[in-house]
Formats: structure tokens, C-alpha cells, sequence
């Protein structure tokens, strides 16, 4: 037994340790990256989800109670699951979700009203994960030069902002394809405009290890922003249109739901790059990156960082100080 | 016919002078009075839980206002000018963070305020919309601290919103100026706060 998930709602404790999980449903749609399977329940409950010892199947059990299976199980039958199956007495029931070799990483939460566990299985395939190359493998590093085409930033006698942030991609590129182990990508090699979306879209199929947005602002010093940790899922709760029509809705709506969550799962990786990042460039041992919602890193699946330089600051200095900091994170084993 | 004149003349004068007296005595006792019942300071509410007051419509309100400082938010009081009620009365505070105050510069450039609503679960909409074409220019601290500006001092000064939310040309947007994530509600954050 592997993994994992182990939820508690406190509002329906109570009921819960008397009725255990019960299942009047399941649904499931098979996507290009994921497998989507929602079981309808009759009310939020202490769930397990394990995942077997061979990783060949998940086991969904209730955590207090017997689980009540009061539907029969549809057969799914896609390249990431094989089939779901109940297994076990009345007072001790299971759902076994088989899994094909190609599954990755499986997520699960729950939605409110009507209430749901909702559970992702990626095709590992077809979402990299964030895990670190292998030894003789190169580390990718997408830099992000900020604004571009039509937007140029913030405007001052030092220049535009999008100019001004490419210069300084380049330069940590060249600085940082010195080693051979890594491989660097920008965004934007010329004065285009990118959405946010397509910038993060970018850094996710070039399998990135550390992502780093470039901006600069007016005066000296810099700055390093990261997705605040708390944010991403927080703010999916509290969106309402998310909230009830996911396993319900069409599937470009499920696609969304999940779009928007991939920094989730980094944020112990990117406040580390983010700390390393910030005291290179403050040169101080204690300089912290600031926690806010960034509209560009949510969707980055991968350590991700904002940094804005100051536009009176040394350029040449600038660039060097992110170069060792990038160097020094991946250095670092993370 | 000289004399008639005089004696009309010196009448004229007496009444005129009674007049003025009348005038002034009433003006005084109007301002003793007034000062008595509404003293200086007892119409203006500041901080938590602030209700819109309804009386003395002309004195401006005092409210607490956060406003970007060197990299923070500062804390600070403006005045505005009183509304009748809580959405004007936002407006009012919107209006006043956006347009800048005395010595203050407006808390975002390039940015105005088209509307306010709070809705009855206490989520309050502030609607931006941007001065020029361009779009608003503005750094990922500036925009951060400009967002914050708003919620903190909407929050502040209104008990009744609970959260906020914004709006760009009345639709949902992913950011102001390309930085911070719009697509979510706001709560206060006392951490950007010069303490």
C-alpha cells in the first residue's frame, strides 16, 4: 500500500462515522491526458484512496463505516484505466480502480452539492511530471521573458519592459548553457505577444524542471514573486461557476477545472528556488520571495518564480545573479 | 421736501440696523447650538463597522485608507464626500484611491473605477477599466499593491463586504496589468501593511 488520501469533512463527520461512504454513482470520462472518475455520493465522508503495492490498482474505501455501493459500476475501459470493479463482503466493501502501465499520478477531491469524490488518473505519457531527470539526462530551464508585441510593459527613460526582459533571458541563457546538463528555453526569442496561458502551456511541454518569469520595474532592487501556496486551491473553492459542473458538463469546462491547478503541487519546490533566487539577486542570506496570486504561475507545472529586476540595477550583474540561482536550485538535488 | 427726505433717510437706518443685529445674534446662537448637538468629530466614523451616516450630508466622511509606499501599503486617512448610501459610499472610497488624494498619486495609473456592486452575500465587484487603449502599465508590485490597496480599505471601512472580487470592462479578467491572478476572490492581507 502505497498512498494516500485521506479527507475529513467536519460538517458531515458525525453522520459519517455512523453511515460510512455510500455510493449511488459513478461516471467517468477519458480525456487526452486524463482519466476524469466522479462517484456520486449521498454525503461528504472520510474516504482512504490507496494505491496497491504492484501500482497496478487504486482501492477506494471508506474510512469509518462500511462502504455502500448502491449502483452498479460502469465499465471503463480506456489506455489509463482497465476497469472498475467492487470487491469484498457488505461490511467491508471496496472499489478497485485496475490501471493500465501507462497511468501516472492520480488526484482526488471532493465538491459539495451535490457531493462527489472526484478523482484524476493523468496518463503519464501525456503529462510530464515534475520529477527530475534522470542521471545523464538534461534539466530544462524555461525562461520567460515578460509582455512582448503589442505590450510592452512598463515604459521609462531605461527603456521598455519587454525589451529590457529579453536582453536579460538571453543573457542567462547563454550563461547557463555552459553546462551541459542543462537546457534552456525561452518563450519568446523576438518582440511577439504571448498570452499567460500559452507562456505556461510552453514551459509544461517542454518538460520543465524550473521556470522563470522575467519583468523589471522602475528604480533598483528585485524582486521574486511565487504562487502564494495557499492560493490555487483555495481560489478553485471559492469560484462558484467551478464548483458545480465538474463530471456533470462538457468536457472543455472538465479541462479547465484542471487547468489551473499545476502549481498546486509545486510549492515547496518553487519557495526554495524562490529563496535561492532572491537572496542571489538582494545578495542577502534572508531575502524571501513574496507569496501572491500570480496569474501566469498557477498553470506552470513545474518550480516557478516571477522575478522582477530593477531597471536601474546592473543588467550584467542582474542576469548573472538569476544564472547561479537557477544553478544553485537544481544543483541542490531538489 | 428736504426735511422729509432726512427723516426717511435716519428711519431707513435704524430699521437696517435692527435687521443686521437680528441676523448676527441668530448666526450666533446657530453655531452654539450647532456645535452643541453635532461638535466637530461627532459625525465622522472611521474603521470597522462603519454605517454610512445619514446626517450632516455636506461634512466629508474620514476613512481609513491604504494606500501604496515605497513598496508597502501605508495606512492613512482620507476624506470623502459623504453618500446616502453603502454603494455610493464605496464608489466614493474607490473613487478617491483612484483618482489620489492631496499628496497621494492615484494607486494604479492608467486605471478608473466603472462601477461597484455588493452583492447580498457581502462579495463586493469592484469594476475597472483601464484610461487608455494601451492598457494599464504597471509593474507585478505596483499591481499587487494596487489590488490590495482596494480590498484592505474596502474592507476596513465596510463591514458588510466580506470579499472582493474584480472586473475588467464588467467581465471577469485573468489580470490588471498581466501579473496578479484575477479570477479569484480577495480577502484582506495585513502582511503587505507597513506595521
Amino acid at each position: 500500500m502505497i498512498f494516500i488520501f485521506f479527507l475529513v469533512l467536519p460538517s458531515s463527520l458525525s453522520a459519517a462515522a455512523e453511515k460510512g461512504l455510500s455510493v449511488k454513482g459513478v461516471r467517468y470520462f477519458s480525456y487526452a491526458a486524463f482519466t476524469r472518475v466522479v462517484f456520486e455520493i449521498d454525503a461528504a465522508a472520510p474516504y482512504v484512496l490507496t494505491k496497491t503495492s504492484d501500482s497496478q490498482a487504486l482501492v477506494l474505501t471508506a474510512y469509518d463505516g462500511p462502504l455502500t455501493i448502491k449502483s452498479s459500476l460502469p465499465e471503463i475501459r480506456d489506455s489509463v484505466v482497465k476497469g472498475i470493479e467492487a470487491r469484498g463482503d457488505a461490511a467491508s466493501q471496496q472499489i478497485l480502480i485496475r490501471l493500465h502501465p501507462g497511468a501516472g499520478d492520480a488526484k482526488d477531491f471532493v465538491l459539495r452539492a451535490p457531493d462527489r469524490i472526484v478523482l484524476d488518473i493523468t496518463r503519464s505519457s501525456a503529462v510530464p511530471g515534475p520529477a527530475l531527470p534522470l542521471a545523464g539526462k538534461q534539466f530544462v530551464i524555461v525562461l520567460d521573458p515578460g509582455h512582448g508585441g503589442k505590450d510592452p510593459g512598463i515604459v521609462t527613460g531605461q527603456g521598455q519592459e519587454k525589451s529590457i526582459a529579453l536582453e536579460m533571458a538571453q543573457s542567462i541563457k547563454k550563461l547557463l548553457q555552459k553546462s551541459r546538463d542543462l537546457k534552456v528555453v525561452l518563450t519568446r526569442d523576438r518582440d511577439i505577444a504571448l498570452t499567460l496561458d500559452e507562456r505556461a502551456v510552453s514551459a509544461n511541454q517542454a518538460g520543465a524542471v524550473v521556470f522563470v518569469s522575467i519583468h523589471s520595474a522602475e528604480g533598483t532592487g528585485s524582486r521574486v514573486f511565487m504562487q502564494d501556496p495557499d492560493d490555487t486551491l483555495a481560489s478553485q473553492e471559492q469560484n462558484p461557476v467551478s464548483r458545480d459542473f465538474l463530471g456533470f458538463e462538457t468536457g472543455s469546462e472538465q479541462q479547465e477545472r484542471l487547468w489551473g491547478r499545476q502549481q498546486a503541487a509545486h510549492g515547496r519546490e518553487s519557495g526554495d528556488l524562490g529563496r535561492t533566487l532572491s537572496r542571489q539577486l538582494n545578495r542577502n542570506d534572508s531575502a524571501e520571495p513574496v507569496q501572491a496570486p500570480m496569474a501566469l504561475l498557477t498553470s506552470v507545472d513545474a518550480a516557478a518564480v516571477l522575478i522582477e529586476a530593477g531597471m536601474e540595477e546592473n543588467r550584467t550583474r542582474t542576469a548573472e545573479a538569476v544564472a547561479k540561482g537557477i544553478e544553485l536550485y537544481v544543483r541542490s538535488g531538489r | 421736501m428736504s426735511d422729509r427726505v432726512d427723516r426717511r433717510i435716519a428711519g431707513n437706518g435704524f430699521t437696517m440696523a435692527v435687521i443686521v443685529m437680528v441676523v448676527i445674534l441668530a448666526g450666533i446662537a446657530g453655531v452654539f447650538f450647532w456645535r452643541q448637538g453635532n461638535g466637530p468629530g461627532a459625525g465622522t466614523v472611521t474603521g470597522p463597522g462603519m454605517a454610512v451616516p445619514l446626517q450632516r450630508p455636506d461634512e466629508p466622511l474620514t476613512v481609513t485608507q491604504y494606500l501604496p509606499e515605497n513598496g508597502i501599503l501605508a495606512p492613512g486617512t482620507g476624506s470623502v464626500k459623504r453618500q446616502p448610501e453603502i454603494q455610493a459610499q464605496a464608489r466614493e472610497v474607490l473613487a478617491g484611491l483612484f483618482t489620489g488624494q492631496q499628496a497621494a498619486p492615484p494607486i494604479l495609473k492608467d486605471a478608473l473605477v466603472r462601477g461597484f456592486f455588493l452583492d447580498p452575500e457581502g462579495t463586493a465587484y469592484v469594476d475597472l477599466a483601464a484610461v487608455s487603449e494601451g492598457g494599464m502599465r504597471a509593474s507585478a508590485m505596483e499591481e499587487l499593491l494596487a489590488v490590495y490597496a482596494v480590498v484592505n480599505t474596502l474592507m476596513e471601512n465596510f463591514e458588510e463586504i466580506k470579499q472582493v472580487r474584480f472586473l475588467l470592462d464588467g467581465r471577469e479578467a485573468q489580470a490588471l496589468a498581466g501579473h496578479i491572478d484575477l479570477s479569484r476572490s480577495f480577502a484582506r492581507r495585513l502582511d503587505l501593511v507597513r506595521q
